[in-house]
């Protein structure tokens, strides 16, 4: 997913960006112009000899895929063709956009957190808290701006309280992720019939639509410049997320503090204060998510699993599969997002026809299998872990 | 039945102790998280009465008093025992108290092995329609006394088949594609309920009803209500049953070669493999018997409750895991938890019909159980403020300014067992996570730390007490240390 390093620059800390040619030739001799032909030849039997079943399905997947355009392109009537005619339309991909912000904002908050050396299971939670949140203040405010605010905070406070319960009281991660969860699970309904006599709150006002003269004409990546500004946020936060963690001193803190505790402790540096930070930071994030959702769907829905409906735990899987990369989460989340709005589309065309029930499971199923076949993501050596500081 | 108890507490002390913890101290957590959640739930009553529209104010200018809500919710949950005590309130209580039993016995178990099953609540739901099928298809050809006899046992083995089968998926996805157990189980609830309606749309719909529901099962094929009257949903068989189970439960896991191969493998993974424990085949095992145990939860929702499956499943799943969290995993605690959760369920009903306050009230309220259970060092911290000093914490100074000053020979000590502990604490199922944290560690100063040769003491315990000193002083200054 990742274009620079995956094997060894992501994971190690102190890693020198000099030493990665050695690393790509296996530490053998320095390499020159000559050797990168036999370099690419030999990865590619290296490859071959190594791949698993993942790497073959994925191949598998990406040449099914192309066979179908091939087809569509040249039969644009038949089921192919209006396969690709949607696929590649402005709509999908504008739609895909949107779905993609909630999931792939509590991804980016998912990065940082367990970056730092604390697993959030409960980004889900984040952006219940946020979603209600940022509906409530804006329907009280008539603002969604200063509901988008609003939301964050409520996100960004219980972000908090898991920080204090995880890094102050050291409390076991999951169990603390999991009960952030089901305490906003509980709070955003029951704030809400409190507020509203139901667990929906009123109809809201939205974004408006931000348009960018010209390069929205461009065919299909037009999209990219004709959307709500929650989806030109997203972009800003991901090019920021992977800014921050790769090329400042905090991000270098954060990764240590995942990594190596103790060789950052012994650097000075307050390892808590580090992972208070970065959860906090997670809580901001994962509200940008949660408050964009409801406001961009003019509302929120407190049912069953209120209308976040795990895409919290969707986002976990999608940075996991991102290799904890703020690009390639992205990637990753659009991935799922664009598969969900795929089929949609192609439901409301009539090329598919699957009962609803049915088509509701593929993104989970789609996170099942990717986690099974990719599940070996490298997490950071200390998450999960408490660290006190002075080695007690 | 109470020598099984005595056997479950003497078990559950050489358990304790071995997770070095005294079973007194888990109790006093435990209690302590409660009486804290419910301080709290009055806080969040009282503010929420304040935000509230209503004619006038219930208590002290709120619209809710709190004490009327927890009246509600946990005394009249039993309704009036003097005058009935088969009444419908005890009824629904202990009805509520018996599915949660088996979704905390199901949580606990596959904690117990240290495998996080969160998708109890899918393996009930998948457990229940499969019930709801089989025992009504299997109704038509028996009936009166016999079919009852036949068929309640078939219905709870049905359930256990489908909800071990569908737990069994992410089992051996965590077992043999180290794929986290936490993300698959949750994504398989969502599957299981999407599933459930699909296939109660599609094949086993009650054509005479316009609600997603199977056909309902002939009174013959219920859990009989015994001394209860029969409108009552709680059947004196299925708690017995429950109650059964989780003995059983218990005496599997502290006293046979499967429960101790279970609660190693939990404990310490290394050292279970070293020991010659199959670990893959444990977690599948474990997770296996978990769904199980989801799965007979939901033959009993649906063959004493229900009488048939509808498809919006209330959350006992995720109740489940807040009852086997605040029994600290221990099934004959579970009981005792059950039985709270199951006058919150039933109380959170009586809240509904009595006052204005949202029902949800209860979700939150259990969620901060969750919370305040998983920080026990929060109430320990308390605890040292009260007493002078904790059992086997050495001197006062050591615990209570221990993370303050700088390095003293004891806690040199303890940060040897505390490291100890921090690998048994990444039991959560990557074992190779701390491998590689070994391999990271290569470099100078925690390389003296790991050899842990006895001349290196001396250095390593100044570099400790330097390394200490700056995160020291600015915590007592509330300065920046860099």
């Amino acid at each position: 997913m990742t274009d620079d390093g995956d094997e060894g620059g992501d994971g190690e800390v102190v890693v020198d960006r000099d030493e990665q040619p050695t690393l790509t030739t296996d530490g053998g001799a320095p390499a020159t112009a000559d050797d990168e032909q036999s370099a690419t030849a030999s990865y590619v039997t290296r490859w071959l000899s190594d791949a698993g079943i993942a790497e073959y399905l994925g191949v598998l997947v990406v040449a099914v895929f192309l066979v179908v355009v091939a087809v569509g392109v040249v039969a644009p009537s038949s089921a192919p063709g209006q396969f690709v005619a949607i696929l590649f339309s402005k709509g999908t991909l504008a739609a895909t956009l949107r779905r993609t912000v909630p999931i792939a904002f509590a991804a980016l908050g998912g990065i940082f957190a367990e970056k730092s050396g604390v697993i959030n299971i409960g980004l889900e939670g984040l952006l219940i808290i946020s979603a209600f949140g940022a509906a409530a203040i804006a329907q009280v405010t008539g603002s969604v701006w200063i509901g988008l605010v609003g939301g964050v905070l409520a996100s960004t406070l219980l972000a908090l309280l898991f920080a204090v319960a995880c890094i102050e009281f050291r409390a076991d991660q999951i169990i603390a992720g999991l009960a952030i969860w089901l305490i906003a699970l509980g709070l955003a309904p029951f704030a809400s019939v409190v507020i509203y006599g139901s667990k929906n709150t009123p109809t809201i006002d939205t974004f408006d639509r931000i348009t960018i003269p010209v390069l929205a004409e461009l065919p299909f990546f037009g999209a990219l410049f004709d959307n709500s500004p929650d989806v030109y946020l997203l972009f800003v936060a991901v090019i920021g997320s992977w800014w921050v963690l790769n090329r400042t001193r905090f991000g270098r803190w954060v990764r240590a503090s995942g990594e190596n505790p103790d060789a950052l402790d012994t650097a000075g540096v307050d390892v808590s204060r580090v992972r208070y930070a970065a959860v906090s930071l997670s809580g901001v994030l994962a509200g940008l998510g949660g408050a964009a959702l409801s406001i961009s769907l003019r509302g929120f829905t407190g049912n069953g699993p209120t209308m976040v409906n795990g895409r919290g735990f969707i986002a976990i899987v999608a940075y996991l599969f991102g290799n904890y990369d703020p690009v390639g989460a992205l990637l990753s989340t659009m991935l799922f997002t664009s598969l969900t709005q795929l089929q949609l589309e192609l439901q409301a065309s009539g090329v598919l026809s699957i009962p609803g029930p049915v088509v509701r499971t593929i993104p989970f199923v789609t996170v099942i299998v990717v986690l099974a076949l990719f599940g070996k993501t490298r997490i950071p050596a200390a998450a999960g872990d408490h660290f006190e500081s002075g080695e007690e | 039945m109470s020598d099984g108890g005595g056997l479950g507490a003497r078990l559950r002390t050489i358990f304790d102790r071995l997770t070095s913890a005294s079973a007194g101290e888990r109790l006093a957590i435990s209690v302590s998280a409660l009486v804290l959640s419910i301080v709290v739930g009055a806080v969040l009553i009282y503010t929420a009465g304040l935000i509230a529209e209503c004619p006038r104010p219930a208590f002290a200018a709120s619209c809710y008093d709190p004490l009327t809500v927890y009246d509600e919710l946990f005394l009249k949950s039993f309704g009036n025992l003097a005058a009935d005590p088969l009444n419908g309130k005890a009824a629904t209580t202990l009805g509520e108290t018996t599915i949660l039993v088996f979704t905390g016995l199901s949580v606990a178990v596959a904690f117990k092995a240290g495998v996080f099953n969160i998708g109890t609540q899918g393996q009930m739901v998948i457990g229940g329609l499969a019930t709801a099928v089989v025992t009504y298809t299997a109704s038509q050809a028996v009936s009166g006394v016999v079919g009852t006899l036949v068929l309640l046992p078939l219905g709870v083995l049905t359930g256990a088949v489908f909800g071990g089968l569908y737990a069994a998926i992410p089992g051996a996805l965590k077992a043999y594609a180290d794929a986290n157990e936490v993300i698959t189980t949750i994504m398989l609830n969502f599957v299981a309920t999407n599933l459930a309606l699909f296939l109660v749309q599609a094949e086993f719909k009650d054509p005479e009803s316009f609600a997603n529901q199977t056909r309902t099962l002939p009174a013959y094929a219920q859990f009989p209500t015994v001394v209860f009257p029969d409108t009552a949903d709680f059947s004196l068989v299925a708690l017995a049953l429950a109650v059964t189970v989780a003995v059983a439960a218990a005496y599997l896991l502290a006293a046979t070669a499967f429960g101790y191969d279970v609660r190693t493998s939990g404990l310490q993974p290394p050292a279970a493999e070293y020991g010659g424990v199959d670990a893959s085949r444990t977690v599948v095992a474990a997770m296996t018997l978990s769904g199980a145990l989801g799965g007979v939860g939901g033959a009993v929702y649906v063959m004493m409750k229900l009488g048939n499956f509808q498809t919006n499943v209330p959350a006992y799943g995720f109740d489940g895991i807040t009852v086997t969290i605040l029994a600290g995993n221990n099934p004959i605690g579970v009981i005792a938890a059950g039985l709270l959760f199951g006058v919150l369920k039933s109380g959170s009903i009586n809240v509904s019909v009595a006052t204005d306050v949202p029902p949800e009230l209860v979700g939150v309220i259990s969620g901060l159980i969750v919370l305040f259970v998983a920080m026990p060092e929060f109430f320990r911290m308390i605890g040292t403020r009260f007493t002078a000093s904790r059992p086997g914490g050495g001197e006062a100074v050591a615990t209570d300014g221990g993370r303050v000053e700088s390095g003293s020979d004891g806690r040199r000590v303890e940060s040897g067992s505390d490291s100890g502990r921090v690998e048994s604490g990444s039991d959560r199922g990557r074992v190779e996570s701390s491998d590689n944290s070994g391999m990271s560690l290569g470099d100078g100063s925690s390389g003296d730390r790991e050899s842990d040769g006895s001349d290196d003491r001396e250095t390593a315990a100044s570099q400790t007490a330097t390394a200490s000193d700056p995160p020291s002083t600015a915590e007592s200054s509330g300065g920046d240390p860099a």
